[in-house]
């Protein structure tokens, strides 16, 4: 059961901008609600109203433009993501981190745009922009402005985004077309869990990404190596971005030591094309 | 009984028909509780203690009250009344003290689920909280807190248990067989180490839930999601000292119950806001949240085992302390201490045994009956310690268990002998172990596989057994009634929690009746108004109890047709046979009268009528078992042992601690399978439920007692993804003698040992050497760094190190 | 708000209050209470419908969601009293226990064999992943998907010893 709120769903950006405008404070975004709902379900009080995105019509589509990239709209699920032949061409690494995510019933309602904006530290996503280095396209009736996802959390569940804003693209740089990149995820079960650390690699360009989940207050990523870095340096760099911590779902020890196992397995695994 | 019938002679037992309760549950078309509504219902919120022990200072209940919308408010001032199966320990709803996290203080019934919650979020408590006692190996200390100070003033069973008042000690179950002293002295080796498991959650994918209406006049009616009508209707009129003519108890579909459904849970919470709303029906349904922690969990161990052993592999004597994590209630784990106290020794015969187990309290949500029944439990320590202790005298741990297995002529821990249909533990070892390939070289494609991909290949074999845990005097009755078309309804108070016990129950009707399984109707529903009388649904002593029972209803229904049938055909009764129709002369079949025409009584052409409906009754009780003795536990608990023994491949990564298991083979002797595809079903259910306890399930706590991780997010269970790549499920048919058709029960026993093959396949691959459910990937990685504390024979630590590398 | 939705090919117009889940909309507000909840949060699968040819959670869609949408339950899987053939299947290889998982483990199967008619065990796995069965250990539901498929005969054997 939920507590009370009430439902809107404006058709146009410009009316959910209004609103976001007018009661910014009191709304709660949703795109494919599988954390906002599941959330509110737990929630001590429900938000005034919820501000349903899906039937804003410009937000839908991935699309590729040569000069600036990949863009992905907030109203793409992480399944229409698993089907884009464009992402399986250029972006394999986004299709990756997609299917790891969560179940089938899920992934038909989880938004990429969605899962960084819980800025949860285990969003499967995230790890993924992180490594291809993409950027969100934030707005509201103030304006526009760009932020790198690296820059986007600020902490646990926190973001840069303010009431009145909303995240309208998330963009991979063109220059990361055909990057080739993997991603390692541990689970307590085979089955749909939360990482509990993950790590996503990219080779491209002669440069090496990686980004982390699941072992700091957010998804953190290193900085650019040449992609022929010692495993040993990749590592080292690594333990000095990573603050994991002790909780149910896996020790600071384990988390560290998996990282080290997973960027072992992705160096060695993944291949520049 | 019908034990020997050669199966050339079964016409229904023994064929994997189709359930008889699929077609509703597949449409969506079956009504479990909680799709029920009714005119007037009313919805039910619980307000939950947020401490694990503290004084209840004040409740202010007048918001919610005020709210419009609510009809009842209801905190423990208003309710002085306990209830217990065993013992009778727990308020209704907390009164001055909570003892766990998550208990109900408050109760809330409202027009809608929203104002409840309101009104509930309105309900101000203040607490003062007190020092929790969590460890239970702390809580029997001397000067522990006392989580019942009055435990010495309470009612209890006094015939079978032993709460000890002034300590945290609910019960205390003692065995004793043998010289058990001398035999340490004696043994070549003795090995002591320690096993632990934390609380699990049942998980039935239906919460539990009631609707119950308690009308003017003390007129009640309950319609709940449990495995026990009659037992929740005795404790409801003993709690409440109505009649048991007063509260009537329906059980629509159930969504599972695993234990967590076997005795009252919500039921008296939710008439006593009836009563308090003048009446109307008010349903309570708990939120995945509240399933982990106002309803109860399986009990925690922590298993202490020492055992006497020669060098040849012989088990002399073992010691073993147990002691179960009651948390703040007794309810089942009172029964669980004493039932798998007896059965400790594991399917082996140990010659000494001196065998203490403790219920203990602490401040925790408390544990029930959980499938299994404290066997699940406490087989990860013995089974683990089974292998631990064949590698410290260097023999195979099959061979070892082979070697102490029960057989004819063994003397049980309670004084039972074990005789030549009592059932073959060796053979379900031993077929496991071929499907495994047990002992045997790889196969090529698990060698490539190890060399490709580096993880290490391991396997075991691990044995069990089970009775069911029941008073010895445990009865039921089944009344068959036939319809005006020669159609059988059967009436029982067994219920259908998905066992698919009433499928075989038809069966073996049908089978009785010599009627086609198309003709015997077993309504899923029940209603202790319409049902005879059975005890629980519990123990898998269903299908024994009922199944003998409706033989002697079968054979009752058919006694009174043939005196009709001989006096219609002017014939001697012993002169009389049927077939699926009618009944005839045996020498002059066409001599004749259908059943039809007898169903409710025959009429003459003329009119005159004799007899009169046809209705069978059948009553059985369980013979020949006894109380235990307290002092020594000596005696009869053991309706009958069902056998069994899971083999296990599991592949591990050696540096991380991740694995995968291959395979699962699983071996159970059941007497005879009255059903195949419904025992294969028990079989796999049951074994994937434990591979869940093994892998990945137990309850969190932090410091102060509160429960970390009461959700799916953070306590998994086993999905499609984690079943083992293959699975493979046997029975063995050693008939038993006073079992329908010679069967047995095995709703229970394929999670038993599950955990024990997972942990002893595990170090078989890589030397982890693991003590502690569940194992989770880290787990093994720690225990790949660190040995397992062996505390005494540094003879094992020894021989473990030799173990460790593995020659092939 | 007022819900117009298309439910097993019959169109439904409701009112709803906003906050109520798809769930409990077709539970309470229409009645088809083949639908079950096992946990409300996304994660057991209890819940599972098809909407617009996709599964989902129905307890974590708003019932104002599915407005204008396409959904199928359970209820619209037995067509005039028959059976389905996975339905029937279930039924023979006893992939049914205590049948609460059972209505949203079909259509899980029902949506994932539109887009792949001949999957591996491995698939069907994937594809039901997301749907919890603490009864059966889920191998007699693969093997009825199997006999759907055609890649299976007749009931897999219990071994005897
Ligand atoms: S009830 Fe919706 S996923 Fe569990
Ligand atoms: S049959 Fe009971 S949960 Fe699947």
């Amino acid at each position: 059961m939920l507590r009370p709120f009430f439902y809107v769903a404006p058709r146009t950006k410009a009316e959910l901008l209004g609103i976001l405008r007018d009661e910014g404070p009191g709304s709660r975004l949703l795109a494919g609600g599988t954390d906002v709902l599941a959330e509110l379900r737990v929630a001590g009080k429900a938000p005034k109203q919820v501000v349903d995105i899906k039937k804003v019509e410009a937000f839908q589509g991935i699309r590729f433009d040569p000069g600036e990239g990949l863009s992905i709209g907030p109203r793409v699920t992480c399944a229409d993501v698993l089907a884009s032949p464009l992402v399986h061409r250029e972006y394999p690494l986004l299709a990756t981190a997609a299917a790891k995510l969560g179940s089938p019933q899920l992934r038909n309602r989880a938004t990429p745009i969605g899962n960084i904006c819980t800025a949860s530290p285990c969003a499967d996503m995230a790890a993924a922009f992180l490594a291809l280095g993409a950027w969100t396209e934030i707005e509201s009736a103030r304006g526009v402005r760009r932020v790198e996802v690296k820059d986007f959390f600020v902490g646990v569940k926190q973001t840069v985004v303010e009431p009145d804003e909303v995240v309208t693209r998330v963009v991979v740089p063109a220059e990361m077309a055909g990057a080739a990149g993997d991603m390692e995820k541990l689970k307590r079960i085979r089955g749909h869990d939360l990482a509990l650390a993950s790590v996503a690699l990219v080779k491209h360009g002669g440069k090496l990404h990686v980004a982390i989940g699941s072992c700091a207050p957010t998804p953190v990523v290193l900085p650019v190596l040449p992609v022929d870095a010692p495993v040993d340096e990749v590592k080292a760099e690594a333990l000095k971005v990573i603050r994991p911590i002790d909780d149910v779902r896996a020790s600071a020890e384990y988390r560290t030591f998996m990282v080290q196992v997973f960027i072992e397995r992705l160096m060695a695994r993944v291949e520049p094309q | 009984m019908l034990e020997n019938v050669p199966a050339a002679e079964l016409s229904c037992v023994g064929r994997g028909v189709e359930r008889i309760d699929t077609v509703e549950k597949l449409s969506g078309a079956a009504y479990y509780t909680g799709d029920l509504r009714f005119p007037g219902m009313l919805f039910a919120k619980v307000k939950r203690s947020p401490h694990a022990k503290a004084r209840i200072a004040r409740i202010d209940t007048h918001k919610a009250r005020a709210l419009p919308g609510v009809h009842a408010v209801l905190t423990g001032a208003d309710l002085d009344v306990r209830v217990g199966l065993y013992l009778v320990d727990k308020y209704v709803l907390a009164r001055d003290v909570v003892r766990h996290f998550g208990e109900a203080v408050a109760a809330v019934a409202a027009e809608t689920p929203e104002i409840a919650r309101k009104a509930v979020d309105l309900i101000e408590v203040d607490y003062e909280p007190m020092t929790p006692v969590l460890d239970p190996a702390k809580a029997i200390e001397n000067g522990a807190p006392l989580v019942h100070p009055d435990l010495g003033s309470y009612d209890y069973v006094k015939e079978v248990f032993s709460p000890v008042g002034g300590t945290n000690i609910a019960n205390l179950s003692k065995y004793r067989k043998g010289d058990v002293d001398k035999a340490f002295a004696e043994a070549d080796l003795v090995v002591e180490r320690e096993y632990t498991n934390p609380s699990v959650q049942h998980v039935p994918m239906e919460t539990h839930v009631t609707v119950g209406q308690w009308q003017p006049g003390d007129k009640i009616q309950l319609w709940t999601s449990a495995q026990s009508p009659f037992t929740v209707r005795n404790l409801f009129c003993h709690a409440f000292k109505l009649s048991h003519n007063q509260v009537r108890v329906f059980i629509p579909y159930v969504g599972g119950g695993f234990g967590g459904k076997a005795g009252i849970h919500l039921e008296p919470l939710a008439c006593s806001l009836s009563r308090a709303a003048g009446g109307r029906p008010v349903k309570i349904q708990a939120t995945r949240e509240e399933e982990f922690s106002l309803l109860p969990c399986r009990s925690g161990l922590v298993n202490r085992i020492k055992t006497a052993l020669t060098k040849d592999g012989r088990i002399l004597a073992q010691q073993m302390t147990m002691l179960w994590d009651a948390g703040a209630y007794a309810d089942y784990a009172v029964n669980v201490t004493r039932a798998s106290g007896y059965s400790a020794a594991g399917p082996y015969e140990i010659p000494a045994a001196r065998i203490d187990a403790y219920t203990v309290y602490t401040n925790k949500p408390f544990g029930t009956a959980y499938r299994g029944f404290g066997h699940v439990e406490f087989s990860w320590g013995t089974e683990r310690h089974m292998t631990v202790l064949a590698r410290a005298i260097g023999m195979d741990p099959l061979e070892f268990r082979k070697r102490n297995a029960l057989r004819p002529g063994s003397i049980t821990l309670t004084g039972e002998v074990i005789r030549e249909h009592t059932g073959n533990v060796t053979r379900c070892m031993e077929t496991v172990a071929k499907a495994i390939g047990y002992g045997e070289e790889l196969t090529p494609e698990w060698q490539q596989r190890e060399l490709e991909t580096g993880r290490r290949i391991g396997k075991s074999v691990v044995a069990l057994h089970k009775a069911p845990a029941m008073p010895p005097f445990t009865g039921t009755a089944v009344v068959l009634r036939m319809n005006e078309d020669g159609t059988v309804i059967a009436n029982l108070s067994l219920t259908e929690i998905g066992a698919g016990t009433y499928t075989s129950l038809a069966q073996i009707i049908a089978e009785a009746l010599k009627f086609p399984i198309e003709r015997i109707k077993v309504p899923v529903e029940n209603d202790t108004d319409r049902d005879p009388y059975d005890w629980q649904t519990v123990a898998s002593k269903g299908l024994m109890l009922c199944g003998n029972a409706a033989i002697l209803a079968a054979r009752d229904l058919l006694g009174k047709a043939y005196d009709m049938a001989a006096q219609v055909l002017r014939a001697n009764h012993c002169d009389l046979d049927h077939d699926a129709d009618r009944i005839f002369v045996r020498h002059n079949p066409e001599c004749q009268v259908p059943f039809r025409a007898l169903a409710v009584g025959y009429a003459y052409p003329n009119g005159n009528g004799i007899g009169g409906p046809l209705v069978g009754v059948g009553r059985y009780i369980a013979q020949g078992l006894t109380n235990l003795d307290k002092e020594t536990g000596q005696g009869l608990p053991a309706l009958y042992w069902t056998y069994g023994a899971h083999g296990l491949v599991v592949e591990v990564d050696p540096v991380t601690g991740e694995y995968d298991v291959l395979k699962v083979a699983s071996a159970f002797d059941v007497g005879k399978a009255i059903n195949p595809s419904a025992v294969r079903g028990q079989i796999i259910g049951g074994m994937i439920q434990g591979l869940g306890t093994a892998m990945c399930e137990g309850y969190i706590y932090d410091a102060n007692g509160k429960l970390l991780n009461p959700n799916f997010t953070d306590n998994k269970i086993p999905t499609s993804l984690d079943m083992p790549a293959e699975i493979e499920a046997f029975v063995v048919e050693t008939p038993q003698v006073d079992g329908p058709f010679g069967a047995r029960g095995v709703g229970e026993h394929s999670m038993i040992a599950i955990c024990g093959a997972l942990g002893n396949a595990i170090q078989d691959a890589c030397g982890a050497d693991l003590t502690k459910m569940p194992i989770r990937a880290e787990d093994v990685w720690r225990a790949l760094e660190t040995a397992g504390p062996l505390l005494e024979s540094s003879a094992t630590i020894r021989n473990r190190a030799a173990c460790n590398t593995r020659e092939r | 708000m007022r819900i117009r939705v298309r439910v097993n090919g019959r169109d439904y117009q409701q009112e709803a209050p906003d906050h109520w889940t798809l769930l409990r909309f077709l539970r309470e507000g229409l009645g088809l209470t083949g639908t079950k909840e096992g946990c409300g949060a996304g994660e057991c699968g209890a819940c599972t419908i098809i909407m617009d040819g996709l599964t989902v959670n129905s307890c974590l869609v708003l019932a104002p969601e599915a407005d204008g949408t396409v959904i199928e339950t359970i209820e619209g899987e037995a067509v005039a009293g028959e059976l389905s053939p996975l339905q029937r299947a279930f039924h023979k290889h006893h992939a049914v226990q205590c049948g609460f998982c059972t209505p949203a483990m079909i259509l899980s199967i029902k949506a994932f064999l539109r887009t792949n008619p001949r999957p591996t065990v491995r698939e069907i796995q994937e594809a039901i992943e997301g749907n919890f069965c603490r009864c059966t250990g889920y191998q007699q539901i693969i093997e009825a998907v199997q006999e759907v498929t055609g890649q299976r005969e007749g009931q897999e054997e219990l071994g005897h010893a």
